[in-house]
């Protein structure tokens, strides 16, 4: 019993690293109808900068944190800027933007390995007393830390979603970009505002990434986990993307416990059976067109 | 004379909406009959219940004594219906050969090994197709620009090259989805002598969705008026026209257009 | 001289994927982004069954493509109905699916990968093998099933309501395409002799569908432009190192807005202006026959 608590609660960690990258993924699906595969390497800079901010420029945790968010952020803005907008303005089919986002992936990690170099980096020691003690469970308090951050940061993405204007000119404009842009709202702006929120949590994503594995340049993979964890729950729905994701991260530890080299295959086994048994997820909406 | 289409009781529901209710019609051999409504009256969705496109919520259809129930739009095409659509869906990139070349796919039985090794099957399949396809193109008054890419093709070209496609399957039954939209008076004559004369060569019937009264009054055998998905009338052009509900439907219209047109 | 073989022979191999690819996404207007997966089990099925089986390279060759097809059937019996992004997804997790599979299949090498298998493959069976496999395509597509492919590509609600059986003909499009992708396969495992799942990631997959569009979607010249060129090219660049795939990924961005149509831009060698000519010349001479349209593929 105690053992099943143990990777449980792992497990729920794990997924709730997983839920930022999803969340921020599924919000890009759900505006722009294309996979950002450029997502893994805004999560993948992200873990650089935490590491780097704390390593050299000596910061605390929690400045490093902010800054590598921050980065993310800007990153995320930058290449919807150069890799999309062009696209975006002439209407493009959806498979532009995904090789132009293969290309922007493939180009950052090499960026990293041409300048940084292929050496994996680990994250120093964070909290002294890495463990406490709940009867017979050990949590990490990397994990507590984290699972506070990801709930606070997913909280308030969907405050400001629901109570801002802003956040509803963007829920508005995920239904309906031409409408919206009818209405007065600025679809430029919007979509910035969108990448810039998917890049605020693919940086928290990546230093939580970072410091719980290594720092690494082909990290982008991830995003495999994300967009699975995203069609799971529902592709473009933001609940499912939380719920999906928990899901994969307690099915992944479980699988793991039993089998490690079985684990990332369960993400694919997972993915092929949703696109097969209900590819609108566990929260999708169902859309039939007019003829 | 032989049925043609039964429509018996055909009603769909989109959740709440009752886009086509409890309709009935039946077309005879050789027959034009017209489907005409207000906008929004559900004359489409009837179409894209024929061609299974969208399933009925109940009642039946029967071509040609087949209900086609658990059809699918390929094999209702097989069997002997085809349409237009209310905005043309033509192979915009392929020229208007290449458009109705592709049509002409079922007047031939070759296999993939045949195409791959140009035995006599192939040639003699492709020769036949080559000639349907002129002809047809030539009947059709678009042997000229042949090689031209659909697309670029004025309006009225493209309406008659989606015509032209869907009669390359040799249909009993041709659905037009409002053929004349966009059209101006001459062009919409020319298009009465064509649907007459594809009626006459093919010896097939027409269902026809048309909002230009002078080309339903004018060619329609039969017609039955709808709104709201609900039949409202049902007759010849004569009967329609004075039919007091069917005035009311389309109040807004000038009296003129409706009620003095010569049949 | 070797080396610049060497790096053909490489550009065929992955010439026979790419053609398939661009069957399927070219001309039938389905994206893969798991053709890697099909390569995959062609190159292990070739090296099962001439290794172990010492079946003779040919067969193998030509059973590693009907492998790999017959796996697509059941993918595409899975997938193919499910719509446009849905579909895409799913091939990605299958190439990955694929690949880890193989991973854990210990008798076969697993991670470690299966060596051992015979140098048959050079440049010369290579691009004997490309020749034929293009012959084929264009004759593929001069048939009823090639213009099929291309309606669906262009109006699938149409294409159907002219008759044509939708999820057949994608069926038979993902079949083909993966019997190309399986056919590549022998042909890499037979040519590095030793293969591994590794060699067989998304990246690969990636590459191949880069290849087909910046050479050209829609046109079989466009992918020979394609693998040629991104074959070549990154071989080129290997002085500047580890900023090969910088470049290399900068260069899929700017292309993708610059030129999305690619280099062929969906016309095939035969369409240029002065092939066209010297065509129509011949036919006014020696045929009568009118072939109805430059004879556009």
């Amino acid at each position: 019993m105690d053992q099943f608590l143990q990777q449980l609660i792992n497990g729920v960690s794990i997924g709730s690293i997983y839920a930022l990258m999803a969340v921020g993924y599924s919000l890009v699906y759900s505006i722009m109808n294309f996979s950002n595969f450029a997502h893994g390497g805004v999560i993948m800079l992200s873990a650089y900068m935490g590491y780097f901010a704390i390593v050299l420029l000596k910061v605390s945790f929690g400045g490093a944190l902010l800054l590598a968010t921050l980065g993310a952020t800007l990153i995320a803005v930058l290449i919807e800027r150069i890799a999309y907008r062009p696209l975006r303005k002439r209407s493009a089919p959806t498979l532009y933007f995904i090789i132009s986002a293969m290309g922007m992936s493939i180009l950052l990690e090499n960026l990293v390995i041409a300048t940084i170099g292929p050496q994996f980096k680990t994250y120093p020691i964070i909290f002294a007393e890495s463990t406490i003690q709940l009867g017979n469970l050990s949590i990490s308090k990397m994990d507590i830390f984290m699972l506070i951050i990801a709930a606070v940061a997913l909280v308030g993405l969907v405050f400001f979603l629901n109570k801002t204007r802003t956040g509803i000119a963007v829920r508005a404009a995920t239904y309906n970009a031409r409408a919206s842009q009818l209405m007065g709202v600025n679809v430029d702006r919007i979509v910035s505002i969108v990448f810039a929120l998917g890049g605020a949590l693919a940086g928290i994503a990546g230093v939580f990434f970072g410091i719980r594995y290594t720092v690494y340049a082909q990290a982008g993979i991830i995003t495999n986990k994300a967009f699975v964890a995203a069609v799971f729950g529902g592709l473009g729905s933001l609940p499912g993307a939380i719920v999906g994701s928990i899901l994969l991260g307690i099915i992944e530890t479980f699988v793991a416990a039993w089998r490690s080299q079985l684990r990332d295959l369960t993400t694919f086994a997972i993915l092929i059976a949703v696109l097969v048994f209900k590819p609108t997820g566990l929260m999708g909406k169902n859309t039939e067109d007019k003829a | 004379m032989k049925k043609v289409l039964e429509i018996n009781n055909l009603t769909k529901k989109f959740g709440g909406l009752t886009a086509v209710d409890n309709l009935t019609f039946h077309i005879w051999e050789n027959q034009i009959y017209g489907l005409i409504g207000p906008n929004g009256a559900g004359k489409t969705t009837v179409f894209n219940m024929i061609t299974a496109v969208y399933a009925p919520t109940s009642g039946e259809i029967i071509f040609d004594g087949d209900n086609l129930a658990n059809k699918s739009s390929y094999e209702i095409a097989r069997a002997g219906i085809t349409r237009t659509f209310q905005n043309i869906r033509l192979f915009k990139e392929m020229t208007v050969y290449e458009n109705v070349h592709t049509a002409c796919h079922l007047n031939t039985d070759y296999n993939i090994w045949d195409s791959l090794i140009h035995n006599k099957n192939y040639k003699s399949g492709e020769k036949l197709i080559r000639q349907q396809v002129n002809e047809l193109l030539e009947r059709m008054g678009l042997y000229e620009r042949r090689d031209e890419v659909a697309m670029n093709l004025p309006y009225g070209d493209q309406r008659r090259l989606e015509i032209a496609r869907a009669v390359a399957l040799q249909p009993k039954l041709l659905l037009l989805d409002e053929p004349a939209a966009g059209m101006n008076p001459d062009e919409t004559n020319e298009l009465v002598k064509t649907i007459r004369s594809i009626r006459e060569d093919f010896k097939l019937s027409v269902l026809l969705i048309e909002h230009h009264m002078d080309l339903v009054m004018n060619i329609c055998d039969q017609i039955v008026v709808i709104n709201f998905g609900k039949e409202i009338a049902k007759g010849t052009a004569g009967e329609v026209q004075n039919h007091p509900e069917v005035i009311e439907a389309y109040l807004g219209k000038r009296e003129e257009e409706l009620l003095h047109v010569d049949a | 001289m070797e080396y610049y073989l060497q790096v053909l022979t490489l550009a065929g191999i992955n010439l026979m994927v790419v053609l398939g690819l661009g069957l399927l996404t070219g001309f039938t207007g389905l994206f893969s982004f798991g053709h890697a997966g099909f390569m995959c089990i062609g190159a292990y099925t070739s090296a099962i069954l001439t290794v172990t089986l010492k079946v003779p390279f040919v067969v193998a060759l030509i059973a590693s493509g009907l492998v790999a097809g017959a796996i697509s059937l059941l993918l595409g019996r899975l997938t193919l109905k499910l719509k446009g992004d849905y579909f895409l997804i799913a091939t990605l997790g299958f190439g990955e699916s694929v690949r880890l599979i193989f991973d854990n299949i210990e008798p076969l090498g697993g991670a470690r990968g299966f060596s051992g298998i015979e140098k048959n493959s050079n440049f010369i069976s290579v691009w004997l093998v490309c020749i034929i496999g293009i012959f084929f395509l264009i004759r593929l597509m001069n048939s009823r099933y090639g213009r099929n492919f291309k309606a669906i590509r262009e109006e699938e609600l149409a294409s159907a309501t002219i008759g044509i059986d939708v999820f057949k003909t994608k069926l038979l499009s993902l079949f083909i395409s993966a019997i190309y992708a399986g056919i590549g396969g022998s042909l890499y495992a037979h040519y590095m002799t030793f293969i591994k799942p590794t060699n067989f990631q998304l990246i690969k997959s990636t590459e191949f569908t880069i290849m087909a569009i910046i050479g050209g979607l829609g046109s079989i010249t466009g992918s020979v432009i394609g693998a040629l060129l991104l074959t070549v090219l990154p071989e080129l660049l290997r002085f500047v190192a580890d900023w090969r795939m910088v470049i290399y990924g900068a260069a899929v961005v700017i292309l993708i807005i610059v030129r999305p149509k690619g280099i062929a831009g969906g016309k095939e060698f035969k369409d240029f202006f002065f092939i066209v000519w010297i065509r129509r010349l011949f036919n006014k001479i020696f045929t009568k026959e009118d072939p109805g349209n430059g004879g556009k593929l």
